[in-house]
């Protein structure tokens, strides 16, 4: 069925004016397909975190005056467990021995895992406060704090983190040993000291520029 | 058939005037010229921290402003600074902590911003009865909110006109609707001493806190004003293509 | 068939075993449609881009937004505030029912104008009543969300309406609220329903394209096509004039929204809503107005109280629709041809505008009188509609489309009593 819905003086334009027709048809065509691309921007954007989320993402002061030696807390920064720990003589002794360090999977921390400042044997600022993001670099789930040796977990567990939901484990510096499903040590945050008591969690010291979302794992 | 739909169209119009404005008038207040006024209006700076002055020495004894935080200061340019040390200043309650306590701790930029009562009943109990509303959108809850407001701080007369009885514990307003409004003069000039040296007459301080007022209903405002040119000014040059396309296409058929 | 073969492999692979492509091309693309459309038939599809806009713009505040009376209000200022283009958004979805509202009600006056709802389009027009019901629900359902002062007010007086009905109308009303009085429950419920009707609504409307294509569109001389001389393809005609239209529409539209964003809306919303404090005033959206003045227009009649006859009459007057193409008895679609319902159709619209006028003012004095007048004439309006068509003698029909539009005015038939609608 021939049916004329092609509309008939089309082959009666002049090939002048059938160009600029194309011309225009395309433009617009195409000018309205750049705005309507352009609207569904602000929709995408508005996915993007909110001004209070951003600002509930600040740094946060916390007291670690009346941590016991041996002791930690557990605070929030970004919705994350933070684990600040009070370590012993030791602790830090035994973090440097090889009996310890022969166990592990990234014994000087090589990958990064932790700000340029922590990039050291006890992975922090100053040896006896560690700071580190309590999320086990596996799966996600929240380590065990055992800073005894032995127990439960055989006589050559040294003492460090124990994730309940497959088994990896960590030194008291976070370090990951060999065996475990876990990949990577635990993240250290962006730290620094506004006091001998305060710490900010979520800001570098001065001249550091390590960006927490650089590192390999969290 | 002309006249008939032309009737309609004004009728129309009238509608639309008589939904736009939903009072029932008592006494319109004067028109003001404000910064933020038409397409191209923005929140002048300096009366907007004048004003965030007012409202910081002298009507946050009464009145919360519960939508804004701190960090919002910077929309009428402080900086982070000046936030960080205003905010820390505040006292703000947090908590529980590790007792199960409340506690009071420095403000952050990232707090509300701290209320003069915990709750309306407190206000009540405080103010004999009254309740100060909060200011966060006060200049967009009432109609023609910014001439209300301004006329409603300019607009107290004592002693009231002759014949007019004033209630116990209310004042004459010119602009508030029936006139005997629950809230004393909160202004009567010089009631701060303005950091840029601008000379703080009730009318200043007023148009000041306006401008404050109407910024903190709309802190996105000035940003609205400038995208909606950008998008106009692409809606009137695809339209202007669309047509021409359109004449083209139908050339034939015409 | 019209369309050209279609050339690329991965199409006609796809197109053999779901028509899609062969379905746009015959629906979107070639689909005959009379030439001589006014730009009075933009609006049908400007109303479904402001469908999808609702849907798109309310998609995203849903993301946002907390349904629980301690935090709605709160929650939507945090998208003016603090989302980013929240409050583009915002006034997008807000403006967007007053304007989905706009396109919608030209829609339906062209309709009345042209005949659009005489046969074979009855159930093209009856399926577009349903979706002006369910626009006007979801409408209300949606202005309750924000939990503002005249949101918590004006859902305390609509709801409460169905105590009007006898015997078990407190029952139904305390089962709409979920408890005493309009609270969370209700604002839970309402956020639930306003979220599924615009799909239902999608539904109907694909119901209403497809009754649509069954006959096409109707046109202003309200002629049947002869044949197919009197039609062009959809597309490219009435695709750049509807995309024209729609820039047009845009322009208004975002003037609205970036620059009188709550010309349209009322002050008090931007009020907490506070059970205590009932408003000096209870007004719905200006696209209620008049309906609420049939609702308060009504007094009491013989042994029904004005409550109920009220209701009665705000429903009626939307029912009454439905049964317009049996109402109307004359033969004849286009006004244009028919020179006294030409004049009752815009007393018609000056009706529905001074209604609105009315709708918006308290029920005192001079509004009542008017009121109750705009609520007879409405209804009266009706049988105006079907005594017209019998006594009316109609102007010459052209004989086709492509006649009229050639001759511009000519080519008319003589008799003017004869029947110029052809039965399918």
């Amino acid at each position: 069925m021939a049916d004329t819905a092609q509309p008939k003086p089309m082959g009666a334009h002049t090939s002048d004016s059938a160009s600029r027709r194309d011309f225009l048809t395309i433009a617009a065509a195409a000018v309205t397909g750049v705005g309507a691309a352009a609207a569904i921007w602000p929709f995408i954007d508005s996915m993007n975190a909110a001004k209070d989320t951003l600002a509930a993402g600040a740094p946060v002061d916390i007291d670690i005056s009346h941590i016991q030696p041996g002791q930690q807390i557990v605070v929030l920064w970004r919705s994350r467990p933070i684990f600040i720990m009070n370590r012993t003589e030791d602790e830090l002794k035994k973090l440097q021995s090889s009996e310890d360090t022969s166990q592990l999977r990234d014994p000087d921390s090589s990958v990064l895992q932790q700000p340029d400042y922590a990039k050291n044997w006890h992975r922090s600022i100053k040896p006896e406060t560690l700071v580190l993001v309590g999320i086990c670099t596996h799966l996600g789930c929240i380590p065990s704090f055992m800073p005894a040796p032995g127990g439960d977990l055989g006589p050559s567990w040294p003492g460090g983190y124990f994730c309940p939901c497959h088994g990896s484990r960590y030194d008291l510096a976070g370090r990951v040993f060999i065996g475990v499903p876990a990949p990577y040590n635990l993240p250290v945050p962006p730290y620094r000291f506004v006091s001998d008591t305060i710490v900010r969690i979520g800001e570098n010291p001065e001249g550091s520029t390590f960006d927490f979302n650089a590192i390999e794992q969290v | 058939m002309r006249k008939l739909a032309l009737l309609a169209a004004g009728i129309a119009a009238l509608s639309l005037g008589a939904v736009a404005s939903h009072a029932q008038e008592e006494v319109t207040p004067p028109k003001v010229n404000w910064s933020f006024d038409g397409p191209f209006g923005t929140f002048d700076r300096a009366a907007a921290q004048r004003g965030f002055q007012v409202y910081e020495e002298v009507c946050s004894r009464c009145h919360s402003m519960n939508l804004l935080h701190y960090r919002d200061l910077t929309g009428i340019g402080y900086t982070e600074e000046q936030v960080k040390a205003f905010a820390s200043q505040k006292q703000v309650t947090d908590g529980p902590n590790d007792q199960g306590e409340m506690f009071q701790r420095p403000g952050r930029p990232s707090d509300k911003f701290v209320a003069p009562f915990p709750n309306e009943q407190a206000a009540r109990a405080a103010l004999n009865g009254a309740r100060p509303p909060d200011q966060s959108l006060i200049i967009k809850a009432r109609p023609d909110g910014p001439n209300y407001v301004h006329g409603i701080l300019t607009g107290y007369k004592d002693p009231p006109p002759a014949g007019v009885k004033v209630g116990e514990g209310r004042y004459y307003n010119e602009y508030f609707p029936g006139h005997q409004i629950a809230m004393p003069p909160p202004l009567a000039g010089d009631d701060v001493t303005y950091a840029d040296g601008t000379k703080a007459t009730l009318d200043q301080e007023s148009r000041d806190v306006v401008t404050f007022l109407a910024w903190a209903a709309e802190p996105t405002m000035e940003e609205r004003k400038y995208t909606g040119a950008k998008v106009l000014i692409f809606l009137l040059f695809m339209t202007g293509l669309l047509f021409g396309a359109k004449r083209k296409i139908w050339a034939d058929v015409h | 068939m019209a369309a050209p073969a279609q050339q690329n492999k991965i199409v006609r692979w796809i197109d053999h075993r779901l028509p899609i492509f062969t379905f746009m091309q015959h629906e979107l693309h070639d689909y005959p449609t009379p030439k001589n459309l006014s730009y009075w038939w933009n609006f049908g599809s400007l109303a479904g881009i402001m469908l999808v806009i609702m849907i798109v713009s309310g998609i995203f505040l849903a993301m946002q937004y907390t349904p629980h009376v301690d935090y709605a209000f709160d929650s939507v200022e945090r998208i003016m505030r603090d989302v980013n283009y929240g409050w583009l958004m915002r006034y997008i979805h807000m403006n967007g029912a007053s304007f989905f509202f706009i396109v919608t009600y030209i829609h339906i006056f062209r309709g009345l104008y042209y005949g659009s709802y005489k046969t074979p389009r009855e159930l093209l027009w009856m399926l577009g009543v349903v979706i002006l019901l369910l626009m006007m629900a979801t409408a209300f359902m949606g202005y309750v969300l924000p939990w503002g002062q005249m949101s918590f007010w004006g859902a305390t007086v609509i709801t409460n309406l169905f105590s009007a009905i006898p015997v078990v109308g407190q029952t139904i009303v305390a089962w709409l609220w979920g408890g005493f009085a309009v609270d969370n429950p209700t604002l839970n419920r309402f956020y639930s329903l306003h979220y599924l009707l615009p799909f239902v609504i999608v539904a109907v409307v694909g119901l209403h394209l497809i009754a649509l294509h069954q006959h096409g569109s109707n046109n202003p001389l309200g002629i049947d096509k002869k044949g197919p001389q009197d039609s062009i393809p959809f597309h490219p005609y009435y695709t750049v004039k509807d995309m024209f239209g729609l820039g047009v529409f845009l322009i208004i539209y975002a003037i609205f929204v970036f620059y009188m964003p709550n010309l349209l809306g009322d002050p008090l919303n931007y009020e907490p809503a506070n059970p205590l404090q009932t408003p000096p005033e209870i007004v719905p959206e200006w696209y209620f107005l008049p309906f609420y003045a049939m609702l308060r227009s009504v007094p009491n009649i013989l042994f029904i109280p004005a409550k109920l006859a009220g209701v009665i009459a705000m429903f009626s007057s939307i029912f009454i629709l439905f049964f317009l193409p049996w109402i109307d008895s004359s033969n004849v679609r286009s006004a244009r041809f028919r020179p006294i319902y030409k004049w009752i159709f815009w007393l018609l619209v000056i009706d529905c505008l001074v209604l609105g006028y009315v709708g918006a003012h308290r029920p005192e004095g001079w509004y009542v009188v008017i009121g109750r007048i705009g609520t007879f004439y409405y209804f009266f309006h009706f049988f105006l509609m079907w005594l017209i068509g019998k006594v009316e003698r109609p102007l010459a029909l052209p004989t086709s489309i492509s006649a009229a539009v050639t001759a511009k005015g000519g080519g008319r038939m003589a008799p003017a009593a004869s029947r110029p609608m052809e039965k399918p």
